[in-house]
């Protein structure tokens, strides 16, 4: 059964119990390669359908998750909550369904080539494999994932929509001695160069970060590579949800739009109506038509992200962002500039490109300070060369001051998503001014 | 999870057609994960939700390939695809493998238990979750006198999680662990200065967890502390000196840089792209670690714990494992895979947090083992130091050796006794250093929770990680932004 009938089936099923309901359905294919030393270490396959609900009675406000779709045992749960919706209190957070502008929206951009490589999903992995050897690499690791959806929603105010999309992801991480490169590619439909290109730049970073150079702790001028600034981008999309600045987890809550909150170089948006990036959809989860939106534009905050209830709380409009409770951003763009990747060590002259990291972690979202740890290489620069490797670093800063900081980008973006960038990404290598540098002294 | 005793002959019937269609060792698991979580903030509800479901697991191993396929849908047909899903994924794995997956030998369980639940988490309403909520609020915005409380959050969840696993080789197990779980974030300000705090609670049991824990007055107390170092907490001495780390900062090290880098699949390089490598290779068991004071234990069988299980999900006993003994490099944590690798026998260490994962090697308690002085005792002889009680900031590089923890609640200590507020310190220090150095350790063992991440998908799993209160020597202190 297609998702949007199961959907339907099951708001039908609950609607005269409540003042208004969402429904939506997710069925899923996906296959996962994990690549261990150049060879598959599991290949995984799931097949599945998962209903969700949100539920809204004189205030109150339910969701609900469920990994089936059968019918029966939704409206047993939702029936469940209803019984005792009347005893509880209404909700802080609850603003009722919005009408839909659109009431029908039928999209399909799947990609039919990966639905076919479901099935052997190996195939794709050997050209960037071999790529990642010939550049410098001596062993390989990484994930392809490959994924089909038919994602549905009904709601009681009319809304119906209904939308097939794919999803491909593919991030290797080459090793040369102890020295390492990791890229990585999401992308909606399948484009072999870009995943050759995954391999090579793994290659590459590898074998450039095999020397070893002399660091010591202190303020670098830095350049961020793409995968760096797709994972600071995910944690400002976290922070740039309405709901984070309400319950204490964004230094944005203390701007209001027009401020400024970045260098004039700096602008940040949400692009759910670009095709080529795997998270676009075409409707949010309350049925609202999402729409391309700068979050940031040259350096000025433009809006928060919203749902109907943060947008009513702010005394704003929805933005196509509903989450049901948390809004969250589709995919992520970051501004490009001018220069290009071969310029930047000499743009840079003296500093640190770090080329990917993980673990950023914050003392204090309200402040934004934080600090990320450097993986694969970090490389020093003198004179507009790169001199060779520092190891594992870590950039010390708060977002506040490091988005102020930035001064030029490249023009060239790449489409980051992997295991610390989990909302796609759009981004540049990044050149930022000033930026605190940290390792154990010894 | 409805009536295992129907699955099960299903499942005995996919696992004879897995080993037909060539398949050297089938494993299916039914799991579900149910529960439900109420969200507030300010002494006001944001929402309430729940969730639910489950399905199958199957992995199968074919010549040496390792093939995982999952399903939600339970009818027949549904789950005959999965089997030969797994087969042909494992299959067409075993095509590019040189290195052929096997599994250890082992003596296998049939068993079946359940965590103990004094107070059923079924009974416990969200109405009476809601009053939990606002009396720790309000309690806690009571207790801040010279701040402002600008934001008080608080949730809390229920997880029931159930599974059944059947072993083409024996294994028949069938568990039910209940959980609870309450997480907050406050933030004082004064002034333009702010200072935030989050913390979690978590356990396996029932509803009499919450009166365990004392969420009011421990959080309270601690609120009125924090005030204190926000308002009056001076910049930290920026030179080498003796450090006392409190037990939530122990406990947090001992996961990072004890547990993480002796997970075999990181040591043989199985997360080599995900969650990473370890400084631990296959040839350092034996070597040192630190100093003699320096054990590590890693125990899924702590009754109440949040990791607690008695069996993982391959079938294999669970038991405790001395990750570090007295200063070295002793066991790793092992599933059937690695355990064959390196020619051991696994200890047990195999979980999966849904049943849309495959089971990896998965931490459950770990804990630095206590010693015997007292907490006065362990500073009374520090002319000059530093006691770092809790942290926010922290993180650690990706083959687990250079750590970084930012304190939040710290302070001088003075000719052995703990003197003025500090803000923000920030230790820095390699896993070598940290156990090299660690030269007293009291007996106030005490567990945090938390959920560890690792593999792709991602899968978090709850974990709880502890120790006493130590002693660092020589340790060098920085500031937040130098």
């Amino acid at each position: 059964m297609l998702a949007l009938e199961i959907a339907s089936q099951i708001l039908n099923s609950i609607k005269r119990s409540w003042s208004d309901a969402a429904v939506a359905v997710i069925e899923r294919e996906r296959s996962l390669v994990k690549v261990w030393d150049g060879e598959p270490a599991v290949i995984q396959r799931w097949s599945t359908v998962d209903s969700y609900l949100r539920l809204g009675i004189e205030g109150r406000l339910f969701i609900i998750e469920l990994a089936t779709s059968d019918p029966r045992k939704i409206a047993e749960e939702a029936g469940r909550l209803e019984r005792i919706a009347k005893k509880i209190e209404p909700s802080d957070l609850y603003s009722p369904l919005p009408s839909p502008d659109v009431p029908s929206m039928h999209q399909s951009c799947a990609d039919r080539r990966i639905a076919e490589y479901l099935q052997n999903p190996v195939r794709l992995l050997e050209e960037p494999i071999s790529e990642a050897m010939s550049a410098g690499g001596e062993r390989v690791s990484g994930t392809l994932t490959l994924e089909v959806t038919n994602r549905a929603l009904a709601t009681t105010t009319g809304f119906e929509g209904t939308e097939d999309r794919s999803s491909l992801g593919l991030h290797l991480r080459a090793f040369k001695d102890s020295s390492s490169g990791h890229w990585s590619f999401g992308s909606s439909n399948i484009d072999e160069g870009a995943l050759k290109e995954v391999g090579r730049k793994a290659g590459e970073i590898a074998d450039l970060s095999k020397k070893i150079a002399d660091f010591s702790p202190g303020k670098y001028d830095v350049v961020l590579s793409p995968m760096v600034m797709g994972n600071l981008a995910n944690v400002l999309a976290m922070m740039s949800s309405a709901l984070a600045s309400m319950i204490g987890y964004s230094f944005l809550a203390k701007y209001k739009p027009g401020d400024e909150v970045a260098s004039e170089a700096f602008s940040f948006y949400d692009r759910p109506r670009d095709p080529s990036l795997p998270g676009s959809a075409s409707f949010d989860d309350e049925g609202v038509e999402t729409w391309d939106k700068a979050v940031i534009e040259r350096g000025k905050l433009i809006t928060l992200l919203h749902n109907t209830a943060t947008a009513s709380k702010f005394g704003s409009k929805s933005t196509g962002n509903a989450g049901w409770m948390m809004p969250r951003a589709w995919n992520l763009e970051i501004s490009q500039g001018d220069l290009k990747e071969e310029e930047l060590a000499e743009e840079l002259k003296n500093g640190i490109m770090v080329m990917n990291n993980w673990y950023t972690r914050l003392q204090n979202y309200v402040e934004g300070q934080f600090s990320t740890v450097s993986r694969d290489a970090a490389l020093l620069v003198r004179n507009g060369e790169i001199i060779g490797n520092v190891g594992r670093v870590r950039v010390a800063s708060s977002f506040p001051r490091l988005l102020s900081s930035i001064e030029q980008m490249t023009r060239e973006r790449n489409n980051v998503w992997w295991w610390e960038v989990e909302i796609p990404t759009r981004a540049p290598f990044s050149l930022i001014r000033g930026v605190e540098i940290t390792r154990p002294e010894v | 999870m409805g009536d295992p005793f129907v699955y099960e002959d299903v499942f005995l019937k996919l696992i004879d057609r897995g080993l037909k269609n060539g398949a050297s060792y089938v494993e299916v698991r039914l799991q579900t994960d149910e529960g439900s979580s109420i969200t507030m903030r300010n002494g006001k509800v944001l929402g309430f939700s729940t969730f639910g479901g489950g399905g199958v697991g199957i992995r199968a191993l074919v010549e040496g390939g390792m093939g995982f396929a999952s399903t939600n849908k339970m009818d027949g047909d549904s789950l005959d695809k999965a089997l030969a899903s797994a087969v042909s994924a494992a299959r067409s794995a075993s095509r590019l493998k040189k290195r052929k997956i096997g599994l250890s030998d082992e003596r296998l369980a049939r068993a079946s238990y359940e965590a103990y639940q004094k107070k059923r988490l079924e009974d416990l309403s969200f109405e009476f979750l809601t009053e939990e909520g606002k009396r720790v609020e309000s309690e806690v915005r009571d207790s801040v006198k010279r701040t402002k409380l600008s934001v008080f959050s608080i949730s809390f969840s229920t997880h029931i999680q159930e599974k059944l696993i059947l072993t083409s080789d024996g294994a028949h197990i069938s568990s039910k662990v209940p959980r609870l779980y309450a997480s907050l974030n406050f933030v004082l300000e004064d002034g333009g200065k702010t200072m935030q705090r989050w913390r979690e609670y978590s356990g396996s049991g029932g509803a009499e967890l919450l009166e365990e824990w004392k969420i009011e007055s421990e959080v309270s107390e601690e609120a009125k502390r924090l005030e204190t170092v926000m308002l009056f907490g001076v910049s930290p001495p920026k030179e080498k000196l003796d450090v006392v780390l409190g037990q939530e900062i122990v406990g947090l090290a001992m996961h990072e840089s004890s547990g993480h880098p002796m997970e075999a699949d990181r040591i043989l390089g199985r997360e080599a792209a995900q969650a990473g490598e370890s400084f631990v290779k296959p040839e350092s068991f034996g070597t040192k670690i630190g100093s003699p004071l320096v054990t590590v234990i890693e125990d899924p069988t702590i009754p109440g714990s949040s990791g607690f299980y008695l069996f993982d999900d391959e079938g294999v006993p669970a038991k405790p494992r001395y990750l570090y003994k007295e200063g070295y490099i002793n066991e790793p944590l092992l599933n059937r895979e690695t355990a064959f690798m390196l020619a051991r026998k696994s200890n047990g260490s195999a979980r999966a947090m849904s049943y849309a994962a495959e089971p990896l090697v998965r931490m459950s308690n770990t804990y630095l083992e206590p010693g015997d002085k007292s907490f006065e005792e362990l500073i009374e002889d520090i002319s000059f130091g530093i006691y770092m009680r809790s942290y926010m900031e922290w993180n650690i590089d990706d083959i687990r050796w250079n750590q970084r923890y930012v304190g939040l609640e710290s302070y001088i200590i003075k000719n052995g006794e703990i003197g003025d507020p500090v803000r923000n310190p920030v230790m820095e220090v390699t896993t070598g250093e940290f156990y090299g150095k660690l030269f007293a350790k009291d007996k106030n063992l005490k567990f945090f929770p938390g959920t560890c991440g690792k593999g792709e998908p991602h899968q978090g799993v709850p974990v709880w990680f502890g120790g006493p209160n130590v002693r660092l020597i020589g340790i060098g202190i920085k500031s937040l932004g130098d």
